[in-house]
């Protein structure tokens, strides 16, 4: 029994040389990955696994809702705030809570900067070094790197030959000190490094500018919510009251020194996005857009909840800025409206996973999901519990659990959203993707692919740092209509709330579709369930042997070289994974 | 790989005879005194930058996050030039066996002499395998580090106090680094918060790096330069709690005038951090600044310390969860029926027997 | 003593037990107590906010200001109560030193146990604290106080900071025994609540053996003599 064919439609052949990668770095969290490669150093199996679990909705049982937000942002730290953010709104959602409109705006900010900001890292400081060699930046002469700035990033005012010396003699010192940091043991001599020497400079240049101007990117949720990462949310709205010209304003969270800066801030990101970040993958892109490898589930199954509501309190897709539906088989044409609380649509499963279910057949529905940890290998197993060689597939091997859409493993994320926003014709969508695919001279197809994942990040990022625009011109009309309100505490005493109630919130998180289920008895929080991207792309197979959206992007994939795993790490790398987020 | 500049001297054939004559040229060329010769020999052969090793447990990796938001030093200048950081999984290339060579590598090359990092904590139920790195369990990893290291970092409140996963029930059973069983005695300098502020981390690491020595640590192994003093002692709306002005409700009068947050369930006087001092961000704001109570978060098992919003927290066991005053409150009208009930049997019997008597 | 003949003759046997500073030391105490639990439990839960400038009012502060002045007071007091179990009559270790080793003290103990249940008829008299008093006021006032002085001082060594006695002599090792600041405080609020109860029991005990067991108790505190109105002599005096 050395192949399989999965239901969707992935043939999985183990008997190839098996390639271990564990830990697979530069990601959030821990995660392992096992391949097999045929003659032809082809991926023929492919098994993702999540490596840690921390029991996040074993220890919300019984706190207080009020409260879960700050526990569920612990999920994760790199895309902070979005699981609070999701938090906040499951409990409105089971106390029937509207926010006022300022909240509304405020939030959104916080959210867009979010994406702006995990998308930029992501790219620059976790993913980069899969398409850059920084030793090879060494070689370029300095004068073309600043000829090649001027030609793609012209508005970017660093582009002179002596900035990039400069650089380039940074790095020389730090190669020459023979201690090599982050950079050591890297595959410098992999033949998949494709860059010229003065666009491998250039890069390397703005992995460091990145860096520095990552930090102010985040600043505005430092301003709405106190401090970054994890800034402060509220059930009811926002905590940061505005005063603008009462008694004791310069002592209020929001003010217009405040405001001012968030403004500043606003503009430079959307600054640095357009004038670095897209010129930067479509240079790239142009030197890879001969390597499409790793569309997975791209072009098959991709699924996304919608986010960023114009005004407050409307979770409808209409009124949601980022798209929202489904699209399965490849059917482009039809994108199917997502009910999050249809116990029939998602739905987890988890016989290939550590954990244990009365019937592990059946999947569950969030509201009635169970997390129960159960460690155990399968018979196949090579190695022992705790000095695992090679996995058995075939038996539980992940602390993910499988979520599924209608029985469908599922892509989510930037490219999933984007998919999902071009099917439907969203106006906004199309024209970036359009424009991106004709400057890089390549056809829709190329979207489903590693690269098609990088790019569609790094337009949501212009795309959010433009919304982030509209927001803040939005707070400031509302506030000049005389609305300063910021939170609605009505219902903020748990003595006025219901016996027993549920909600589920729902945002677009940097990764993809991100929502919590939560049941709330004798005003504790009785069962609280995340359902979380890397959850959906991690996910190992399900009852029906579907692979997940990691291991169907590795598939049919050629390595260079077996033993040093660019390729895989570059394809891993797209989804942006976060694994401590994935097993929560 | 990684050298000191004396030993690629030696590497490239030259002899300790001519490195040395090196070394006086150089402090000559440079107008030093030939008595700084052997300074700058003991420099270049006993001076890499220091290597660190950032290994990740149980966590969120927000650490990681915050620590790149150092606004001064930048986080790029202590990745480049003041450490060398060697391994972090989160941001080095290399991956899988290549990664964990590195571990060994500099065990052989800095036995006893690099710094080990630690962001998050390991677990120690599910076989330890509820956090695995290389196969195995992080456990492992971690008390291997620690063995060679010369000291430990304890960053943030996952590894200095076990932080939201070690909160009740603790299902890994995840365990603060001074506490995991069979770890190497090495110093601990704990960094709490969650996450730490960013200039506070590498103020730390420079600290040590320009004073060649560890910081002072209080008690509980804090550094006391930033943690001796709670939020409440240098908060700006110190003054409205002092007055008694308090914010009652979020977006209230007094939420919009800045008032002590203190009724909502501020921390702030519990709680050691430099966030009203330092602030966060490049000293740009703090939560209460933004009108949130302070939760607590550098301070040990916060999580398990009642509602965010209450001020008076939680206690556990006996059975019950109440506040303080809802226990004592209760046990005070127990104890006063008590006394009244047995006032009104002592006075039956009391008429009773003097009926008797008289 | 028992034959003062300062005191105004009286048909019962009377017994001179509290002395002065005792008394005084007595009222002291329980006027700090009373004020710190009212100070302390608006620590825990502040009056409704008062408006206009910060700078114009101190309330809180003042509530808190008043806590500490008790709280010195109550230290000072405890300092010299200790002092007087040394310098005054032996009533005044009592409190200090119940004769927990003894076989009798328990025996008496069961015997009053009885009368408070109902069970035995008469109390055994006095001159002093029974068994069941002392007891009683050794656990719970004597330790009572010390635990409120050590965790009080801790707290407040928390604003004087360190370098400060408080903070070298108490925070700085409280704290971390019980965990966090946080902990203190919340043991410290319980402990109030310990004391309330106890002073109920206290004082509704106090009133009512004034009454059932023929003796003086609560005029004591004040006069300092004990009187036994059937004449039978106290079984603690020889
Ligand atoms: C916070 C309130 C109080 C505290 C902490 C307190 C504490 C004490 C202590 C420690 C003693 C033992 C004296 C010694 O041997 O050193 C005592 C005795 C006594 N207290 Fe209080 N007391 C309080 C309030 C009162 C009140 C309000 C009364 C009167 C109604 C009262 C009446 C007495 C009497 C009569 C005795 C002597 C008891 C005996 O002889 O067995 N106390 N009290
Ligand atoms: C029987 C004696 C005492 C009682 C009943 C008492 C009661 C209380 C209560 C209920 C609180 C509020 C705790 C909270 O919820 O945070 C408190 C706080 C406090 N107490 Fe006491 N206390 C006593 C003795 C002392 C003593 C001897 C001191 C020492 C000076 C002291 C110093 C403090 C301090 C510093 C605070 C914290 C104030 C703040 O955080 O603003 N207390 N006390
Ligand atoms: N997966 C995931 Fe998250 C994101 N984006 C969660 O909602 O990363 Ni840390
Ligand atoms: S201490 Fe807090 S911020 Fe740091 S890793 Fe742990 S959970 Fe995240
Ligand atoms: S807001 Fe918090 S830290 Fe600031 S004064 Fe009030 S209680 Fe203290
Ligand atoms: S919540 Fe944490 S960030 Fe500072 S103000 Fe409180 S310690
Ligand atoms: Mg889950």
């Amino acid at each position: 029994m050395s192949v399989i064919q999965t239901p969707n439609g992935y043939s999985l052949d183990n008997r190839g040389q098996r390639v271990v990668v564990d830990p697979v770095t530069r990601i959030e969290g821990h995660m392992r990955c096992e391949v097999n490669v045929d003659a032809d150093n082809i991926i023929r199996n492919a098994v993702s696994t999540g490596t840690m679990w921390r029991g996040l909705e074993v220890i919300l049982k019984g706190r207080d809702p009020r409260d879960a937000w700050a526990f569920v942002q612990r999920i994760c730290g790199v895309c902070t705030g979005t699981h609070a953010l999701t938090s906040v709104r499951a409990v409105e959602d089971a106390l029937k809570i509207s926010i006022p409109d300022n909240a509304n705006s405020i939030r959104n900010i916080m959210q867009l900067s979010l994406q702006i900001h995990d998308h930029l890292v992501h790219f620059y400081h976790l993913h980069a070094l899969d398409w850059v060699n920084p030793v090879n930046a060494l070689k370029a002469d300095p004068k073309a790197t600043s000829a090649l700035q001027i030609a793609t990033g012209p508005n970017h005012p660093k582009s002179s030959p002596g900035y990039f010396r400069d650089v380039q003699n940074r790095l020389k010192k730090f190669v020459e000190s023979g201690q090599l940091g982050p950079f050591k043991n890297g595959y410098w001599t992999n033949p998949a490094y494709l860059l010229p020497p003065e666009a491998d400079l250039m890069a390397v240049t703005h992995y460091l500018e990145a860096l520095d101007f990552q930090k102010e990117i985040m600043t505005t949720r430092t301003i709405f919510g106190g401090k970054d990462t994890h800034p402060n949310w509220l059930v009811g709205g926002v905590p940061c009251a505005i005063n603008m010209d009462g008694e004791l304003a310069a002592g209020a969270p929001i003010n217009m020194e405040r405001l001012n800066y968030v403004a500043g801030v606003i503009d430079r990101t959307i600054d640095f996005v357009e004038n670095v970040y897209i010129p930067d993958i479509i240079a790239i892109g142009s030197f890879y857009k001969g390597w499409l490898y790793g569309g997975g589930l791209s072009g098959k199954s991709v699924l996304a909840y919608g986010d960023i509501p114009d005004r407050a309190n409307d979770y409808s897709p209409k009124n949601l800025m980022m798209p929202s539906g489904a699209i399965i088989n490849g059917n482009l044409k039809e994108v199917l409206p997502v009910d999050l609380r249809d116990p029939d649509q998602v739905q987890e499963f988890v016989p290939h996973s550590w954990y244990s279910y009365p019937d592990e057949k059946k999947g569950l529905h969030p509201w009635d999901g169970i997390t129960e940890p159960n460690y155990k290998l399968g018979a196949k197993t090579i190695g022992t519990s705790t000095n695992i060689q090679q996995l058995d597939e075939s038996a539980k091997y992940s602390w993910i659990k499988a979520p599924r859409w209608r029985g469908h493993a599922m892509e989510v994320g930037p490219l999933a959203r984007y998919v999902v926003g071009y099917a439907q014709g969203h106006p906004e969508i199309k024209d970036q993707v359009d424009k991106t695919l004709a400057a890089l001279g390549v056809p829709l197809e190329a979207l489903f692919s590693t690269l098609g994942r990088t790019a569609a990040r790094a337009l949501e990022a212009q795309w959010s740092a433009h919304k982030q625009k509209y927001f803040f011109k939005k707070l400031i009309a509302n506030i000049k209509a005389g609305d300063s309100s910021t939170a609605n505490t009505e219902k903020f005493d748990p003595r006025t709330w219901p016996k027993e109630v549920k909600g589920v919130g729902f945002t677009e998180a940097p990764r993809g579709a991100l929502a919590h289920w939560i049941r709330i008895k004798d005003t504790r929080i009785d069962n609280y369930q995340c359902v979380v991207p890397t959850t959906w792309n991690g996910s190992p197979r399900d009852n029906e042997g579907n692979i997940g959206a990691f291991e169907a992007s590795l598939m049919n994939t050629k390595v260079e070289r077996a033993e040093e795993p660019v390729e895989i790490l570059r394809t891993i790398h797209s989804f942006d994974p976060c694994l401590a987020c994935s097993t929560h | 790989m990684t050298e000191t500049f004396y030993e690629v001297m030696r590497r490239q054939g030259i002899t300790r005879r001519s490195f040395l004559k090196y070394c006086s040229l150089t402090a000559a060329s440079l107008g030093l005194g030939p008595s700084f010769a052997p300074q700058i020999a003991h420099a270049m052969e006993t001076k890499p930058r220091i290597p660190v090793l950032w290994l990740h447990g149980l966590e969120c990796t927000c650490c990681s996050e915050s620590f790149i938001r150092s606004a001064h030093p930048l986080a790029k200048d202590v990745i480049l030039s003041m450490i060398s950081l060697d391994y972090d999984d989160t941001i080095m290339a290399a991956a899988g066996q290549q990664a964990e060579a590195i571990i060994e590598e500099t065990i052989q090359k800095y036995d006893g002499n690099y710094i080990l990092a630690c962001e998050g904590n390991p677990p120690l139920n599910q076989e330890g395998m509820s956090c695995i790195i290389a196969g195995k369990p992080y456990l492992e990893q971690l008390k291997h580090a620690a063995n060679h290291c010369k000291a430990i970092i304890s960053w943030g409140s996952c590894a200095s106090w076990g932080c939201v996963q070690a909160a009740r029930p603790n299902p890994t059973q995840a365990t603060p680094i001074h506490m995991v069983p069979g770890l190497a005695a090495k110093p601990i300098i704990k960094v709490p918060g969650c996450p730490p502020i960013a200039e506070v981390m590498t103020a730390v690491i420079t600290y040590i790096l320009t004073f060649e020595k560890f910081p002072e640590l209080d008690r509980q192994g804090r550094p006391k330069m930033f943690y001796s003093q709670r939020i409440h002692d240098k908060c700006y709306r110190r003054p409205h709690f002092d007055a008694g002005q308090f914010v009652e409700a979020f977006d209230d009068e007094g939420a919009r005038k800045g008032y002590c947050l203190y009724k909502v369930g501020c921390k702030g006087p519990t709680t050691y951090n430099a966030c009203s001092t330092v602030r966060w961000n490049g000293g740009l704001s703090f939560p209460i600044q933004a009108g949130h109570p302070c939760i607590g978060c550098s301070e040990d098992g916060f999580w398990d310390k009642g509602g965010f919003y209450d001020r008076l927290t939680d206690i556990h066991g006996f059975g019950v969860e109440a506040n303080a005053d809802e226990l004592g409150g209760k046990a005070a009208l127990v104890v006063g029926a008590a006394a009244a009930a047995h006032a009104a049997v002592s006075a039956v019997k009391r008429a009773r027997s003097n009926g008797g008597k008289e | 003593m028992s034959t003062d003949s300062a005191h105004p003759s009286h048909r019962e046997e009377a017994v001179y037990v509290y002395e002065a500073p005792l008394r005084l030391w007595h009222w002291v105490n329980a006027f700090s107590i009373f004020t710190l639990a009212a100070t302390g439990y608006l620590i825990g839960s502040p009056p409704p906010s008062v408006g206009g400038e910060a700078s114009a009012s101190f309330l809180f502060g003042w509530i808190r200001y008043l806590h500490f002045a008790a709280g010195y007071i109550l230290v000072i007091g405890f300092l010299f109560r200790i002092y007087w179990a040394f310098a005054g009559n032996e009533h005044a270790k009592q409190i200090f030193l119940p004769p927990l080793w003894k076989r009798s003290f328990w025996n008496e103990l069961l015997h009053e146990v009885k009368w408070y249940g109902m069970v035995a008829k008469e109390p055994l008299k006095y001159s002093g604290h029974n068994p069941l008093a002392t007891l009683v006021m050794h656990v719970m006032f004597v330790w009572g106080i010390v635990f409120m002085i050590v965790t009080g001082l801790a707290l407040y060594g928390e604003g004087t900071g360190m370098g400060s006695w408080q903070h070298t002599y108490f925070s700085s090792w409280v704290i971390p025994l019980f965990g966090q600041s946080q902990d203190v405080h919340t043991w410290h609020h319980l402990g109030m609540w310990v004391f309330i109860c106890f002073v109920i029991v206290h004082i509704y005990a106090a009133v009512r053996e004034d009454i059932m067991s023929r003796q003086s108790i609560m005029s004591s505190m004040f006069s300092g003599w004990r009187t036994f109105r059937d004449g039978a002599p106290p079984i603690d005096k020889k």
